[in-house]
């Protein structure tokens, strides 16, 4: 880890200075960051503290509209809301099985949604090919050990996999995250427009501008979020990435879906919605048939190599069993 | 960077580069070396310790970042006294091999009492793979925990002050 | 005083009670010192800076920027000290890759600097802007990579069998099948980290490493320095996790030791997890070619097993499981042979149940799959094949109840509710395979010592440089000593990991409970002699004139078969008013007079007990495993495990319990989780991590019933002490295999067994 300068923020104003003004980065929980950083991956200049900010954006509130998480909650805190157990179990179950309690804990949810590839190649910099941290050398893992990574949204630059849970839920409930740019504007964009698609620039993948604090996550109420929930398939029980997951959030009237939330994880080179998957199910009733020919539709698109062949199939069948199980969901009215 | 860290209830005064890690603080300066390093990466769960009661990783948290009280295994029972029932259920449930994951197990099992999250073995399971056993004594683990939690209800620690 | 000759037999045996750790205490208070705990006041910190290339040279260092850092200290490589250390000599294997001896590279992640510095952080920082010039060759990586070499071991320990004609047998065998396996890549990953701190005092050097043999390592390093071995302490109280990978010597040792010569002040080095992977030992990845004949009752007519392993360059190391299998059932026609594969790699080494595990793999799979074959259930199919005596030698077994822990787990586990045919049970979504697998590991024993000091308070003491890696040693030493002293557990500490005491054997390979309770009895039995020949050559007392080996200890006093007695403090204090001490060395029958002296050279005299002359020794046990696999997803889980074992005197059942469950979740690991990745073109590990190199976590175990069969087998060992540490790992990888083929009828060779090769 290279030396850095620690900069304390009490005020989102001095959080964005610091940030604009010394080329920060911003300091919530520390376990990507501080993770990378002793992996000589990243090294940054400077660190702003921002976890005094929690009295700012450290809420969770809930009302007809939807839910609104501050993005200084600790992933741990929204595991345990009642109003996130009770009518986004999704949000929920994505929590709960992610990484440690311990890392949840710690872990802020603005902080989560910005987790970074567990990509070897990226993760270790011996390695002199990978485009994502060093643009235009290439990419070892096309060739390479790509069992974890990514079938859809890749690119030929980079075929890394976006690692988290929390975020697919997100994705795929639509939600919209709120941020402050360093003159103290504030925004609201579509969770889907925060990440970007590799493409020939692996390197950037958020579209923040610099110096921007993400602030919140509003995910809006429907009649999808309590028929929801997050299948998540790993080698281990627990306390491990997913090799494939499935967001699934259904409207149903009479069997029949009336409109579907998808989201996929472990297979996608960001947090991914299945848009052609829902599209598929809609308006037809759910059955083993709709949900096997939304599984298709989702995955149409995957690329694979070698390592990783497996996941388009995978990532169907999860896909297949999220489907079943949401539309056997016992849910409150 | 001077810094003020109150560790089992007592302050400590360092000077750190703002770079150095609780783990590290507590290993390399302070000297209480019952919190380990097993992986320095967060992926074992051995450098658990308690910060305000809730249970993190000290290997990622920049110990000049640290506001709140920590607890570490020196911590949960004084020198010659009676151990926490969650130490005295790992000796006679044998929930330790090697013992080197003992410490991180422990603080983590006391929180994860205290979150209430011991309410059945599978619950515990769960709530207990943030700590990895490379010796695998993990179904005694979950025997510990699930008989020093209903002890631990009834004693309530300097630890058991649950933040939500 | 060296006293050989038989071990009286015990008659108030306390052994064999369940018994809590004694250093239990120290654990579950942070209390416990693991060598990187130890305050080293003043001490430099180490960072090492390892290959980025798998084969090639080192070119230069560019030190300009490393320099730079605050803090920064000296850098070692080759150019300044290659020639002051000799690489360390391995226990097996022969020649093993060099470090900073040269600059030539090996293989990835090899040593080839160190970085001094003030702290931990300016090291590190300081190790990152190291810049290494390397001139690169292209690497083999494994099996089938260009440039590997392939030579039939040549090794003075191991042996090929030929028993009759195996070829013939299997040409004319009504059933034969032939197999080909895998097994991969694994690395221990103890939680602890490979450690090692030096500090010179004059002409004296303490190392303070976690080890599994203290002796071993003080001698290696006193020829790796060209130093006396007693100029060097070696102190390891406690280690965390070992499981073979602390047992020989490493390279890192000598070179912090010379660094913290070169800067006069005491030098730590922790290395990382990733560092871990390449400068230690590891599980190599094996092949294996089974071939098995048999006739219509499923008797078998031969066994062939070829295996295949990977090591580095200059070693030949392997482990040869085939002297095993060869071993496990009665054919009259029996064929192995094992080669190496050299690729530029570091050299493997013991990793627990070393040859068992990857090898008894294929053979338990084979039985089962001829099971299947033949329609005869898998426990019927090895009850006839049952050998009456070792089918290599022809000695007799020490002791074999494979079938009474067949009988008996099966019994307890429920086998009879399996439905023979394959993916024929389901709950729910879940199908359900049940699955079994014999399991064997060998008798060893080695020569140790120790001392024993007794006050007249009744207070013990118990000295040895053995090792408690996790295993209770602590606490069988004390049981040990307790019982033969007549004392309370509580009233017997125990000393160990320190070349200050008297020198044990390696901590490895299930021996190290026989080897170092042999030499405590005999320190305890050298004590009472002390006590009770003063007692009777006394003109007072109430032994006065009795014969002393009639007087026994028992309940903190000296008594004879009478019931006489008189307390220790009379008994001992008429000899001492501090304490009574006895030194004692035992060589177990059958190991050269010379075992002593090379044990306190650092050298290994051990007795393995497939290499006995009198008898075949080997241990037992069956593994059952349930599985559940989604019927769509195909996640394997594991509710249930059962091991049934037969494994001689069991002194603790507290720790043997949790030793056997230990080593039964590792065969779990091995068989669905644990898998080293390598990149095939950079000949390098990928998943150098434990997020991703996959060890159990809690939730993946569940129910686990650890059975132990009593076995008084007298004939291995005077205290028939048979070991444990690797008898619950062998056997679960082909069990979980063989459930896997029952819940879904799809047989895997391969290992691990992963989700997709399900789908």
């Amino acid at each position: 880890m290279r030396p850095f300068a620690l900069e304390m923020a009490d005020t989102p104003a001095a959080a964005t200075n610091y940030a604009t003004q010394s080329a920060g980065t911003y300091l919530a929980g520390g376990t990507v960051l501080l993770d990378l950083m002793k992996l000589d991956v990243i090294e940054p200049q400077t660190l702003v503290d921002i976890n005094a900010l929690a009295d700012t954006y450290g809420a969770i509130e809930a009302d007809d509209d939807g839910i609104t998480l501050g993005a200084l909650v600790r992933m741990a805190e929204a595991e345990r809301h009642p109003a996130i157990r009770r009518d986004y179990p999704v949000i929920r179950d994505a929590l709960w099985q992610a990484a440690s309690p311990q890392l949840r804990n710690m872990a802020s949810l603005g902080g989560n949604v910005l987790q970074r590839t567990r990509c070897s190649y990226f993760r270790d910099v011996s390695w002199p090919e990978c485009n994502k941290r060093a643009p235009g050398s290439g990419c070892a893992a096309i060739g390479g050990n790509n069992r974890r990574l990514a079938v859809l949204g890749v690119s030929d630059h980079c075929i890394a996999s976006y690692p988290g849970d929390f975020a697919n839920a997100l994705v795929a409930l639509g939600a919209e995250v709120g941020l402050r740019s360093a003159d103290g504007s504030e925004r609201r964009v579509p969770f889907e427009d925060l990440h970007r698609l590799p493409g020939d620039t692996p390197e950037m993948e958020t579209n923040l501008v610099p110096g921007e604090l993400i602030t919140a996550f509003h995910v809006p109420a429907g009649p999808w979020t309590r028929r929801s929930l997050y299948r998540k398939v790993r080698d281990r029980t627990s306390y491990d990435f997913a090799l494939a997951s499935a967001v699934v959030a259904l409207h149903l009237e009479d069997g029949v879906v009336a409109a579907a939330r998808i989201g996929l994880g472990g297979v996608a080179a960001t947090p991914w919605r299945a848009h052609e998957a829902e599209a598929a199910l809609t308006g037809r009733p759910l059955d083993e048939a709709a949900a096997e020919h939304a599984a298709e539709a989702a995955f149409a698109g995957a690329v694979t190599h070698g390592g990783n062949d497996f996941k388009p199939e995978l990532g169907r069948r999860t896909l297949v069993r999220a489907l079943l199980e949401a539309a056997a969901m016992e849910v409150l009215p | 960077m001077d810094i003020v860290l109150t560790i089992n209830g007592r302050p400590h005064h360092l000077s750190v580069e703002p770079r150095v890690v609780l783990l590290d603080a507590l290993r390399d300066r302070i000297g209480l070396t019952g919190t380990k390093k097993g992986c320095d990466q967060g992926q074992c769960g051995a450098c658990t310790v308690l910060i305000d009661g809730q249970r993190v990783l000290s290997c990622f948290v920049l110990a000049a970042t640290v506001t709140g009280e920590i607890t570490t295994i020196e911590g949960l029972a004084p020198e010659g006294g009676p151990l926490h029932p969650m130490q005295q259920a790992f000796i006679e449930q044998d929930a330790l091999q090697c013992g080197y994951c003992t410490p991180g197990q422990i603080l983590s099992a006391i929180a994860c009492v205290h979150e209430g999250h011991a309410g059945s073995a599978e619950e515990v399971r769960e709530y207990m793979s943030g700590n990895l056993c490379r010796c695998a004594a993990y179904p005694n683990i979950v025997q510990a925990v699930l008989q020093a939690a209903p002890q631990m209800d009834a004693t309530a620690g300097p630890t058991s002050a649950e933040t939500v | 005083m060296t006293i050989q000759g038989p071990i009286r037999p015990q008659p108030f045996s306390r052994i064999g009670k369940p018994t809590p750790r004694i250093d239990g205490a120290a654990k579950v208070t942070g209390r416990a010192l693991y060598p990187s705990d130890e305050s080293v006041p003043h001490a430099a910190h180490a960072f090492l800076v390892t290959s980025p290339i798998a084969r090639g040279r080192v070119a230069g260092f560019d030190l300009g920027d490393a320099r730079a850092v605050p803090g920064f200290l000296d850098f070692l490589c080759h150019e300044n000290v290659g020639g002051q250390a000799k690489p360390p000599k391995q226990m097996a294997g022969g020649e093993t890759t060099t470090t900073m001896e040269s600059d030539r590279i090996w293989h990835d992640g090899q040593i080839i600097g160190v970085v001094l510095a003030d702290s931990f952080e300016a090291a590190r920082e300081a190790a990152f802007k190291v810049r290494i010039q390397t001139e690169a060759e292209p690497p083999s990586a494994t099996f089938g990579s260009a440039g590997t070499t392939e030579e039939q071991r040549e090794d003075e320990q191991k042996e090929d069998f030929a028993v009759g004609d195996a070829e013939m047998a299997l040409a004319a065998a009504p059933v034969m099948l032939d197999a080909w396996y895998e097994t991969p890549t694994q690395h221990h990953n103890a939680i602890e980290l490979f450690t090692t701190t030096c500090a010179w005092n004059g002409r004296q050097l303490t190392i303070w490493e976690p080890s599994q043999f203290v002796y071993g390592l003080r001698g290696n390093v006193a020829q790796q320095l060209g130093i006396e071995p007693a100029d060097i302490r070696v102190v390891s109280k406690f280690v965390g996790g070992a499981f073979g990978s602390k047992g020989g010597a490493t390279a890192r040792t000598a070179w912090i030791a010379i660094a913290a010569r070169r800067l006069g002040r005491p030098v730590k080095l922790v290395a990382t997890r990733d560092q871990g992977f390449t400068i230690a030992t590891y599980r190599a990845e094996t092949r294996h070619h089974l071939r098995l004949g048999a006739n219509g009752e499923g008797r078998l007519t031969a066994v062939s097993h070829e295996g295949w392993e990977v090591t580095s360059r200059p070693s030949f190391y392997n482990v040869s499981g085939t002297e095993t299998t060869a071993r496990m059932y009665a054919a009259p026609n029996i064929l192995t042979r094992v080669a190496v594969v050299h690729a530029d790699r570091n050299t493997p080494g013991f990793m627990r149940a070393p040859p068992e595990q990857p090898y008894m793999f294929p053979l338990e799979c084979a039985m089962d799959e001829l099971a299947a074959r033949l329609g005869i259930d898998p426990i019927e199919l090895r009850r006839r094949n049952e050998p009456a005596r070792d089918p290599v030698t022809g000695l007799a077994f020490s002791g074999r109840h494979l079938m009474t822990c067949f009988d008996r787990g099966a019994a307890e586990f429920g086998w009879n509710r399996r439905n023979a045919q394959p993916a024929s049970m389901r709950d729910g979504d879940w199908l359900v395979g049940l699955g079994c697998a014999a399991s064997t590991y060998t008798a060893n024993i080695a020569a140790s010592t120790a001392r024993v000091t007794l006050r007249p308070d009744g207070q013990a003491q118990v000295r040895l440089a053995g090792h408690d890696i996790g295993t209770g040693a602590y606490t069988v030493v004390a049981i040990t000593a307790a019982d033969r002293l007549g004392l309370p557990v509580g009233q017997v500490t125990v000393e160990m990991g320190d070349t200050e005491y008297p020198p044990a054997a390696l901590a490895a390979g299930s021996s190290h409970t026989a080897s170092i309770t042999h030499a405590v009895v005999r320190a305890c039995d050298a004590l009472l002699a002390q006590i009770a020949t003063a007692a009777t050559a006394s003109n007072a007392g109430a032994f006065a004139g009795r014969e002393p080996a009639t007087l026994s200890l028992r309940d903190g006093h000296l008594v004879a078969p009478d019931d006489s007695s008189e307390s220790l403090a009379d008994a001992v204090g008429r000899i001492s008013a501090g304490a009574v001490e006895a030194y004692a060395e035992n060589v177990p029958d059958g190991m050269p007079a010379d075992a002593i002296g090379k044990l306190y050279q650092g050298q290994l005299p051990i007795l393995r007990g497939q290499k006995r002359v009198d008898m075949t020794a080997y241990s037992f046990g069956a593994q059952f495993v349930e599985v559940r696999i989604h019927a769509r997803t195909r996640e394997i889980r594991v509710p249930r495990m059962l091991g049934a074992f037969s494994a001689g005197t069991i002194l603790n059942p507290t720790t043997a319990r949790s030793q056997l469950m230990g080593g039964m979740i590792w065969g779990l690991g091995s068989a669905l989780l644990e898998k080293t990745e390598i990149d095939q073109r950079a000949a390098r590990y990928t998943n150098d991590n434990i997020a991703e190199y996959h060890i159990a976590v809690n939730a993946d175990v569940r129910r686990v019933d650890v059975m132990m069969l009593p076995e008084p087998d007298g004939a291995v060992n005077p205290l028939g002490i048979k070991g444990i540490g690797e008898l619950g790992i062998v056997g679960v990888n082909a069990a979980v295999a063989n459930a896997v083929f029952h819940a879904t009828g799809q047989r895997v060779r391969r290992l691990p067994i992963r989700i997709e090769d399900l789908l």
